[in-house]
């Protein structure tokens, strides 16, 4: 079943072949699969995800179907081996996010988000909390493209009631 | 998005669930810094929708406040430890390591005015601020602070007026003993399900009562003699014929000015014993071993506990040595506490701040004590 294949097309028109145990990651996807309006020619047009995302998403996937196929196969792993392998995938997602600009995480965030790929979701989530913390005001602001609501003599206020947090 | 390329990259906009779901993820050491940035994160950051999705993604942490007087305002001040972000500390590494205490602002939201020294409880993200004096009169009265949005507001009062009561948590209820003019006035029990208070009638509470502790599930209360323990589960106070109480002796009752249980154990600080802990089984006077790095605190400090998480955090203040005395600096530590194969605790600073806030000289550090958000 694992060998079974299933296209998927991103919004710019690029064609993806992955596997569809990779593919059930996507609760949307596997959603489509139970209902059966998957035709094995077709492939699924998947709206707003762009190729270049696509292609991350499909990535990730593929990485961790083949993680929880060795976990099914060796359900009697000891401890240790269990802590490596969690290491392991922990560096691969590591080198994953590292490799990616805040944009991309924010596309590949809305795409997990609506393929509903839930661990894809907590990873960029956390990412991007790591990314926010111990940085000033001003450093979320410009990193966020948050447009700073206060008018300039809250502004003033803020800065001098909190200097600690301004530097 | 094909768009041409802009001078300044445009993010796309994330849906208000993906920026909860994200904030959760980010310590609340951090949130002080975050509601800087923006009204809107202002909001996010006092939301219940953000501390709901935080424990749906088990991501509560326990969160320090501290309650100081000033001579100048007739009302508590209330602070809350956070983190400064990187960026400031380039200048001064050496000194600090990034935590702050910084004043709970809310306009709306003025600290109720009155004294309120031991009748502090943390319930969840709630701190109960049970009875006290307002203007010199005993006070039934109870506010609590909602650590979320740091607003106050009254809960029910209790049945009798009460200044400096002793008060704990045990099982989803509030138990409040003592200071009450008439000391026959016993025990009161708020229920945190139904938030209705409940008077407990005691033979043994001739003795004035002025502070209590609960280990193993059992409140113990200290006066000028120690008092039968209540059982909280039975409904009822310990026989005068089991006496295993009786071990809690003086030296404990002096040292109680400064306590916290954590994991059943009570560690306490006194200018004599420095931090010393009472095991349950033995109830016999210990030092804490260990805290390599922790300074000897002055005869003339105060000196605070709180239970974080499992780890000791302790307040103690200094003055500071220019501008003639007339400074003190408060400094905090965080200890991890490791029961050791000789049945001995150990203590290790995990990370201790020189100066988290300085405030004058005649100020009075009252309590610390922390929430779960």
């Amino acid at each position: 079943m694992s060998s079974n294949m299933i296209m998927l097309k991103s919004s710019d028109g690029a064609s993806f072949e992955i596997e569809e145990a990779a593919a059930r990651k996507s609760k949307i996807i596997a959603n489509m699969i139970e209902v059966e309006c998957v035709d094995e020619d077709k492939a699924i047009p998947l709206q707003n995800v762009t190729g270049n995302i696509l292609a991350l998403v499909i990535e990730y996937c593929n990485k961790h179907i083949v993680d929880d196929d060795d976990d099914v196969a060796t359900e009697e792993a000891s401890e240790e081996e269990e802590e490596a392998k969690k290491k392991k995938v922990d560096d691969w997602e590591a080198e994953f996010m590292n490799s990616m600009s805040l944009e991309t995480m924010f596309e590949l965030l809305l795409a997990a988000n609506y393929l509903n790929i839930k661990s894809l979701i907590d990873l960029v989530c956390q990412t991007i909390a790591n990314n926010i913390k111990d940085k000033t005001p001003e450093e979320v602001r410009k990193i966020f493209s948050i447009e700073n609501d206060f008018t300039p003599e809250e502004e003033e206020e803020i800065r001098k009631e909190n200097a600690w947090a301004f530097g | 998005m094909s768009s041409p390329k802009r001078p300044t990259k445009q993010l796309p906009s994330l849906p208000y669930d993906l920026i909860l779901s994200c904030l959760a993820r980010v310590s609340r050491l951090h949130y002080p810094t975050l509601s800087l940035v923006s009204k809107t994160f202002q909001s996010l950051i006092a939301s219940p929708e953000l501390y709901k999705t935080r424990s749906l993604l088990n991501r509560t942490e326990s969160c320090l406040y501290v309650c100081l007087e000033f001579p100048s305002d007739p009302n508590p001040r209330w602070f809350t430890l956070c983190r400064k972000p990187n960026q400031t500390l380039t200048n001064d590494k050496k000194k600090s390591s990034g935590y702050v205490l910084i004043p709970i602002s809310n306009p709306n939201s003025a600290t109720p005015g009155k004294e309120y020294n031991g009748g502090l409880v943390a319930v969840g993200c709630n701190i109960y601020a049970i009875g006290g004096s307002i203007e010199n009169a005993d006070s039934s009265s109870v506010s609590i602070l909602d650590c979320r949005t740091h607003m106050w507001h009254d809960g029910p009062s209790m049945w009798m007026k009460r200044n400096k009561p002793a008060t704990n948590v045990v099982d989803g209820k509030i138990y409040v003993a003592g200071g009450c003019k008439d000391s026959s006035n016993g025990m009161e029990v708020f229920d945190l399900k139904t938030q209705t208070w409940e008077l407990v009638l005691s033979r043994s509470l001739k003795n004035r009562i002025l502070k209590s502790t609960v280990v193993e599930g059992e409140r113990y209360s200290f006066g000028k003699k120690v008092g039968n323990p209540y059982k909280p589960k039975e409904g009822r106070w310990e026989d005068e014929g089991d006496r295993k109480y009786q071990y809690w002796n003086l030296d404990l009752l002096m040292a109680l000015t400064c306590n916290c249980v954590i994991d059943n154990i009570v560690y306490f600080y006194s200018t004599y014993g420095g931090i010393q802990y009472c095991n349950s089984g033995t109830r016999c006077l210990k030092n804490l071993k260990g805290l390599q790095g922790l300074p000897k605190f002055h005869g003339y400090s105060y000196v605070k506990f709180a239970d974080y998480g499992g780890k000791l955090a302790v307040f103690w203040d200094t003055c500071l040595p220019l501008g003639g005395f007339r400074g003190m600096k408060i400094s905090c530590a965080v200890i991890s506490l490791e029961r050791r194969e000789t049945k001995e605790i150990w203590g290790k600073v995990e990370w201790l701040d020189d100066a988290v806030l300085t405030v004058p000289r005649t100020y009075k550090l009252v309590a610390a004590i922390a929430a779960i958000l």
